[in-house]
C-alpha cells in the first residue's frame, strides 16, 4: 500500500458537501494519526473558498484542482483532470462518498489508476496485517471484509458510516491551487433537473406505513391500508422496488432516490431494508419491522422487530384490534390464547 | 445501431446456483432499454454477453426469450466468482475484437452491490459513460442525452458521444415477459461462444478475506410468543406510545 491519502471532495455552493467531512473522518481514522499523510482535493471551475473552509476545519493540506470543465459534475471531465493528477500523487487511498458521484467515478478512477476499487464502504478493520473493510453483499443478508491487492485502493464510502470529522485543528492546514487545461470530452453535463417530486406528502407525516416488495402482490395493499387505518391520521409509504413493479405510485417512494422521512412511527412490512431505502428513515423516531426472515437487514435498524408472514399477521392483528375496540375500548388487557392455540408460554419479551 | 447488454446470473440468498439462480433484476431493466431501442431504430441488433462458468448460460437464454437476437458467452471457470474489474475485462475485450454503438448494464447487482462493472467497462475502453441512468434518448447526431438519477430532488442531465456505457436504474422501463415466439427461438437458438484463446482472467485487485453476518439487533427487540401475543403487544405498545 502507497502511504498517501487523497480526500476527493465533493461540494456545492461553494460550500463543502457535509458528506465530505464523513471521508475526512475516515482518512482520519485510516492515517494513524498522522495527519501529514491526507490531502483533500477540490475539484471546480473555482474551488478556492471550499478549499480554504475545509483546511481551517480540518487542519489538512488541501488542493483546490481548478479547470473550466469542471464546473459542474462530469465523470469524463473529472477523470481526464483528476486521472493524470493521482496517478503522479500516487496515493494508497482515494476515498470519496458513495454518492451519484462517488460511485459513478469511483470504479473508472480505479481502473486509471489500476487501483483496487471498493464500494459501499461501512468501516474499515485495522490491527490486522492489512487493513480490510467492510461492505454489505449477498443481497443484503452478509457483510465481507475485503482487502486491497493493489497499492492504491479508490473507496466509496456509505453516507452514515463514519461520523463527520470533528477535531480542532492548531492551524488551518495549507491550501494550494493547480490550476489544468482539459479539452472538450465526449460527454458533457448539460445541466441539473428538479425531478418530478411528489413525496414531500411523507415529509411531514408522523405514522407511516411503509410496504415492500414482501407484500407480494399489489392486491396485498389491501392489507397495508388496513395497518394505515389503525391510527387517526397517517400516509403510505413504500421501497422503491414497490414503484417500480407499478403497484404504488413514486410519490409514496421512501430512501436515498425517495422521500427523507421524519415521522414519530414508521412501520415497514416486507421490506428487506437496502441501504438505499434506510437512508431515507434515518430520522424515524420509532421504526416497527414485519418480515418472515429473522436475517433480514431491516431489524437492525428496527426497534421492535416482528418476525411472521404478513399475510397472516396482519389479519390477526386487525380481528385482535377489533375485538379489544368492541369489547372494553380503550384497556390494554391482554388475553392469552393458549389453551386454543397451543403455543409455548409467552416469555418476556426478549432483547 | 449495434447494442451490447451485460446480464449477469445473480445467486441470492437461499438460493442455489443450479436451481434458484435468476438475471440480476437491474440487468431485466438493462435489456428492455436495448429492446426499446431496436423497436425505435430499424436495423438495430441486441446482444446479450455474460461472463462465467457454463451455468451462466441460464441467463443467457433467458435474455434471449426477452428478445435479445443473440447470446454471447466468455466463458471462464476458475472456480471463484469474478471481481467486477475481472468481468469488465473480460467484456471490454469482447467489445474490442467486435463493434458495439452502445453497452448497457445494470446500474448495480443484487448479489454483491458493487455498481462497478459498467463503469469500469467504459475506463478500459476509454468510453464515455453515466451511470444510474433512468431516461435516455438517442439523437440522430449519434450521440445519447440521458438523466441520471441523482436523488429524489434531481437529475443530472449528460450528453455522450456513441460509443458508450450506460448503466441503467430500475424504473426506467417496465421489462418485458418472453414472448412464446421468443422462448421457441431461444430453445433452438445457439449460444455464440467467442473462441477462448488467450482469454485470460486477470489477477482481482481485491480480495475478500471473511464474510459473516452482521449483528442485526443492536437496537430494538423481538416480539415473541403466538401470532395473536404478538398482535396482542404490538397493540400494547401503540396504545402506550399514544400511537392509537
Ligand atoms: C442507486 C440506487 C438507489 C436506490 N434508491 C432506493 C430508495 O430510495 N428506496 C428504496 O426503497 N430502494 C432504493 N433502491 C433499491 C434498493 O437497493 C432495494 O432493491 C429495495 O429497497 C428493495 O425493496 P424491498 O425491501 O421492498 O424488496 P426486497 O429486498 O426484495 O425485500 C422484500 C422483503 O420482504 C420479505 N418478505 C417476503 N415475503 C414476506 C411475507 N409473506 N411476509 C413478511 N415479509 C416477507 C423478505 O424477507 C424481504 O426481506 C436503490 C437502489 C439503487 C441502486
Amino acid at each position: 500500500m502507497n502511504d498517501g491519502i487523497v480526500v476527493i471532495a465533493q461540494h456545492g455552493e461553494n460550500r463543502a458537501d457535509p458528506l465530505t467531512y464523513e471521508s475526512l473522518a475516515c482518512a482520519w481514522s485510516l492515517c494513524g494519526g498522522d495527519a501529514e499523510r491526507i490531502r483533500v482535493i477540490v475539484p471546480g471551475d473555482r474551488s478556492r473558498t471550499v478549499a480554504r473552509e475545509i483546511a481551517a476545519a480540518s487542519g489538512f493540506a488541501v488542493t483546490s484542482v481548478e479547470s473550466d470543465v469542471l464546473t459542474t459534475y462530469n465523470a469524463d471531465a473529472y477523470l481526464r483532470v483528476l486521472g493524470p493528477l493521482l496517478e503522479r500523487t500516487a496515493p494508497g487511498y482515494v476515498i470519496l462518498p458513495h454518492t451519484c458521484i462517488g460511485y459513478d467515478l469511483a470504479p473508472a478512477l480505479a481502473v486509471k489508476l489500476g487501483a483496487a476499487c471498493i464500494t459501499g464502504v461501512e468501516a474499515a478493520v485495522s490491527g490486522n496485517e492489512r487493513t480490510g473493510f467492510v461492505r454489505t453483499v449477498s443481497a443484503g443478508k452478509l457483510s465481507a471484509e475485503v482487502v486491497p491487492e493493489t497499492a492504491t485502493a479508490v473507496l466509496t464510502i456509505q453516507p452514515g458510516a463514519w461520523q463527520p470529522l470533528d477535531i480542532k485543528p492548531g492551524s488551518a492546514g495549507a491550501v494550494d491551487t493547480v490550476r489544468i487545461e482539459a479539452g472538450t470530452g465526449r460527454s458533457r453535463t448539460t445541466g441539473f433537473k428538479q425531478a418530478e417530486y411528489q413525496g414531500s406528502a411523507l415529509a411531514d407525516s408522523t405514522v407511516i406505513v411503509a410496504a415492500g416488495r414482501g407484500i407480494g402482490t399489489q392486491g396485498n395493499l389491501a392489507l397495508i391500508h388496513d395497518v394505515a387505518r389503525l391510527f387517526p391520521r397517517s400516509a403510505i409509504g413504500c421501497s422503491r422496488a414497490v414503484c417500480d413493479a407499478g403497484w404504488l405510485g413514486y410519490a409514496h417512494q421512501v430512501g436515498m432516490t425517495g422521500a427523507t422521512v421524519a415521522p414519530k412511527l414508521y412501520f415497514a412490512i416486507g421490506i428487506s431494508g437496502a441501504v438505499q431505502h434506510v437512508a431515507g428513515i434515518r430520522d424515524a423516531q420509532m421504526v416497527i419491522a414485519i418480515n418472515n426472515d429473522p436475517s433480514a437487514r431491516i431489524f437492525a435498524r428496527a426497534d421492535v422487530g416482528i418476525v411472521e408472514d404478513l399475510t397472516r399477521f396482519i389479519p390477526v392483528l386487525m380481528e385482535e384490534y377489533d375485538r379489544q375496540q368492541g369489547t372494553t375500548t380503550g384497556t390494554e388487557e391482554i388475553r392469552e390464547p393458549r389453551a386454543q392455540e397451543n403455543s409455548p408460554p409467552p416469555g418476556p419479551v426478549k432483547r | 445501431m449495434n447494442i451490447l447488454v451485460c446480464v449477469k446470473q445473480v445467486v441470492l440468498p437461499g438460493m442455489s446456483a443450479q436451481s434458484g439462480s435468476r438475471i440480476n433484476r437491474y440487468d431485466e431493466y438493462a435489456l428492455e432499454e436495448a429492446l426499446q431501442v431496436k423497436e425505435r431504430i430499424p436495423g438495430t441488433a441486441v446482444h446479450a454477453v455474460s461472463a462465467g462458468p457454463q451455468r451462466v448460460e441460464a441467463v443467457l437464454r433467458r435474455a434471449m426469450e426477452m428478445g435479445a437476437d443473440t447470446g454471447i458467452h466468455l466463458h471462464v471457470d476458475s472456480g471463484e466468482e469474478l471481481t467486477p474489474y475481472q468481468a469488465a475485462s473480460l467484456i471490454a475485450s469482447h467489445v474490442r475484437a467486435n463493434r458495439y454503438d452502445m453497452i448497457f448494464a445494470g446500474v448495480m447487482a443484487e448479489d454483491d452491490l458493487q455498481m462497478q462493472t459498467g463503469p469500469m467497462i467504459a475506463a478500459l475502453l476509454d468510453y464515455p459513460y453515466a451511470s444510474a441512468v433512468i431516461a435516455q434518448e438517442i439523437r440522430p447526431d449519434n450521440t445519447v442525452s440521458v438523466e441520471r438519477e441523482c436523488d429524489a430532488h434531481r437529475r443530472q442531465c449528460v450528453e455522450l458521444d456513441l460509443p458508450c456505457v450506460l448503466t441503467v436504474q430500475s424504473g426506467i422501463n417496465r421489462p418485458r415477459y418472453p414472448s412464446l415466439s421468443n422462448v421457441l427461438r431461444a430453445k433452438h437458438q445457439d449460444i455464440i461462444r467467442p473462441e477462448a484463446l488467450g482469454r485470460e482472467v486477470p489477477r482481482a485487485r481485491e480480495t475478500t478475506i471473511r464474510t459473516f453476518a452482521p449483528e442485526l439487533h443492536p437496537r430494538g427487540m423481538f416480539l415473541e410468543g403466538t401470532q395473536r401475543e404478538k398482535a396482542v403487544r404490538l397493540l400494547g405498545l401503540l396504545h402506550e406510545k399514544n400511537f392509537l
